[in-house]
């Protein structure tokens, strides 16, 4: 105990120069302190590509809702496109989280991955959230190199089995139903891998 | 009354005669207009039915005389002195005139141009070609052809004035005192005493170019290096001129079979050509050849006024930094590759049915929406809607769903639309089914009392 208080301290002598703070990746915050603190940038980062990988219908959506919230309500604030999306968005049920109709877009047709790289490229978007069923791990890099160019933070929903594949997305979470909300795993990130965690996004209190 | 004042009208004798100068009228004829030259004009009223609008038949009417005035809502004026000889005098140009308008337009002459507005709405298809024979023949006219306001015609016809002869005779001292200056102006226009002044009208700028090829090409990429000419002279046009156009048409000429046609609709209006080209080129993967190209043709269908973006201090999405720019080119590259419909937003409809409180509308920075509030609903509203709601089975008088649902909560009560033949009474639930998805279900308050799921919760 003693002993961590002291290693702290030397820690922040000037002088010494530690790899993780060398570069402090920008984030938007999650809107949960308990996934901020495990989240690599303290937050979700502002540009690349993320995964979740969750069963359609299981909360995947509600531990972005704060997220969507924020980034629509900014004053300069660029869209939030959806690429096809499974099933129509309910416009009163993002309303009435908070999010600005005004700033969404959707996006439909039959070739989703190059209309997701295109959204994640224009630099038109503040985020991009796309379903798409297959990918091959060099789409992912594709998709991350494109993010990366448009300042765009880009959200793959894939299923759980995908899990096994390989991918160049920088941070993975898996996200399963709870009996208080949604568990969070992270799966793939710069630290905490492997950990998970239970968050109660607003939507789902109320629950027995 | 009007009897007895009509029969009192011509002894009495008029104060001023009409053509004495009165002071304060008198106006010097501004710079530039020609009052002096010889002027005819042509009126050309167009039929009460649906016809094209008043721009387009006056592009039309720019092949007789380049000097062409409009009169909303129904009237064309034509200049056409400098065009009488062309068309062989004053009838070889009526003629003219009525194969191209056809009989519905009424046509009249004469050396003023409201003048000849008169007289064609008086139904008057006459030729007045001398200044001195204009007053005789306005004289007849009734005095609706002016559309003056009714209040003014009642009043004139209190005093007994009936046509536009006697309003003509009326002293003009008198008549300015009681029915305006503006008004005496006019009638002055009318006998050419005053000179008219009127806009004329311009064409809108179109452009078009035709390329002949020099071998016939149906390779894709090398017709949009031979377009490449075109669309440089395009972006050179438009920018001489501060035009950006909204609408580009692409025909690609063969030999025998009709052309192909490639349309290209921008979100706003373009100027570069490099932009230009690289959306032709989305656009013509889609398109596909019969045979070979001879000959292409780029026209415009819409051209808008169009100044240089302003450069953003900010990068997009940062402090400040808005992104029409990016956003306008999304929308164009998507909806190239993809069809007009593949981009939408989403706004808010007043009605408590779900599936009736929300709707599509244009991309978000076409519209440019002004952000609404509403009272949140009273109770959860899921964020995935089924596009139609799907009947779940009933067992134990449990709805089921690859399981039993657990319902949760009380339910809430919507019940809307008895107006419009749609009605819906229902009791919505928050359910769990077995893999802990939230779902929102509902059961018909109407026999036969089905249980039904509408939306997911995310």
């Amino acid at each position: 105990m003693d002993g961590d208080a002291n290693i702290a301290r030397l820690l922040e002598h000037p002088a010494i120069w530690r790899g993780r703070s060398a570069a402090p990746q920008a984030c938007w915050p999650s809107g949960f302190t308990a996934l901020d603190a495990r989240l690599p940038a303290g937050g979700w980062p502002r540009s690349g590509l993320i995964e979740v990988l969750a069963r359609f219908g299981s909360g995947e959506l509600t531990i972005l809702l704060p997220l969507l919230a924020q980034l629509t309500q900014r004053a300069s604030g660029r869209w939030c496109v959806w690429v096809a999306p499974p099933l129509l968005p309910f416009a009163p049920g993002l309303s009435a989280q908070g999010v600005r109709l005004e700033r969404i877009a959707l996006v439909s047709g039959e070739q989703p991955l190059w209309s997701f790289e295109q959204v994640l490229r224009s630099g038109a978007c503040d985020a991009a959230l796309a379903w798409i069923a297959h990918l091959r791990p060099r789409d992912t890099r594709r998709l991350q190199l494109a993010a990366t160019h448009g300042r765009t933070l880009g959200v793959l929903f894939r299923a759980r089995g995908a899990a096994r594949e390989p991918s160049a997305a920088q941070l993975r979470l898996a996200v399963s139903p709870a009996a208080l909300g949604v568990r969070v795993t992270i799966l793939k990130g710069r630290s905490a891998t492997g950990s998970s965690l239970q968050l109660t996004p607003p939507l789902c209190e109320g629950s027995s | 009354m009007s009897r007895a004042s009509r029969h009192r009208a011509p002894p009495r004798p008029s104060v001023s005669p009409p053509t004495a100068p009165l002071a304060p009228l008198a106006l010097v004829p501004p710079a530039g207009v020609a009052s002096a030259a010889r002027e005819l004009w042509a009126a050309l009223q167009l039929g009460a039915g649906p016809t094209a609008p008043l721009e387009a038949l006056a592009e039309q009417a720019l092949s007789f005389t380049p000097r062409v005035s409009l009169e909303p809502p129904d009237a064309l004026l034509l200049e056409v002195q400098g065009s009488l000889k062309l068309f062989g005098g004053v009838e070889g140009l009526r003629a003219a005139l009525q194969r191209n308008f056809g009989v519905a337009g009424a046509l009249a002459l004469a050396p003023t141009p409201l003048a000849a507005l008169l007289l064609v709405r008086g139904g008057r298809h006459a030729a007045v070609l001398e200044r001195a024979r204009l007053t005789g023949q306005l004289a007849s006219l009734p005095l609706q052809v002016l559309r003056w306001p009714d209040e003014r015609l009642e009043r004139l016809k209190r005093v007994g004035v009936r046509t536009l002869g006697a309003l003509l005779r009326l002293p003009r001292g008198g008549f300015a005192q009681r029915f305006g200056v503006a008004a005496l102006r006019e009638l002055d226009q009318v006998t050419g005493r005053l000179p008219t002044v009127r806009h004329w009208f311009q064409a809108p700028l179109r452009f078009r170019r035709r390329r002949e090829l020099c071998c016939e090409l149906e390779d894709h990429e090398r017709l949009l290096l031979a377009l490449e000419v075109p669309l440089t002279e395009l972006e050179r046009f438009l920018r001489s001129r501060g035009l950006g156009v909204a609408q580009l048409q692409c025909q690609f000429l063969h030999r025998q079979l009709p052309p192909t046609l490639c349309e290209l609709k921008l979100a706003a209006p373009a100027t570069r050509a490099a932009h230009l080209s690289a959306l032709l080129q989305e656009r013509l993967r889609r398109v596909r050849l019969p045979a070979p190209v001879r000959a292409l043709e780029l026209r415009t269908s819409a051209l808008l006024r169009h100044g240089p973006p302003s450069a953003s201090l900010w990068q997009p999405g940062e402090q400040g930094g808005a992104a029409v720019g990016q956003e306008t080119d999304l929308i164009e590259r998507l909806r190239v590759r993809l069809g007009e419909d593949c981009i939408h937003g989403l706004r808010l409809h007043d009605d408590h049915r779900p599936e009736r409180a929300f709707a599509r509308t244009e991309p978000p920075s076409l519209t440019r929406a002004t952000p609404t509030t509403r009272p949140p609903p009273p109770a959860a509203r899921p964020l995935w809607l089924l596009p139609a709601p799907q009947p779940l089975a009933l067992r134990a008088g449990v709805p089921q769903r690859e399981g039993p649902l657990r319902l949760l909560g009380t339910p809430e009560r919507i019940e809307s639309g008895w107006w419009d033949g749609e009605d819906v009474v229902r009791d919505y639930y928050t359910a769990l089914d077995v893999r802990g998805a939230r779902l929102w279900v509902y059961r018909e308050r109407r026999a036969p009392h089905g249980w039904f799921l509408q939306g997911i919760f995310g």
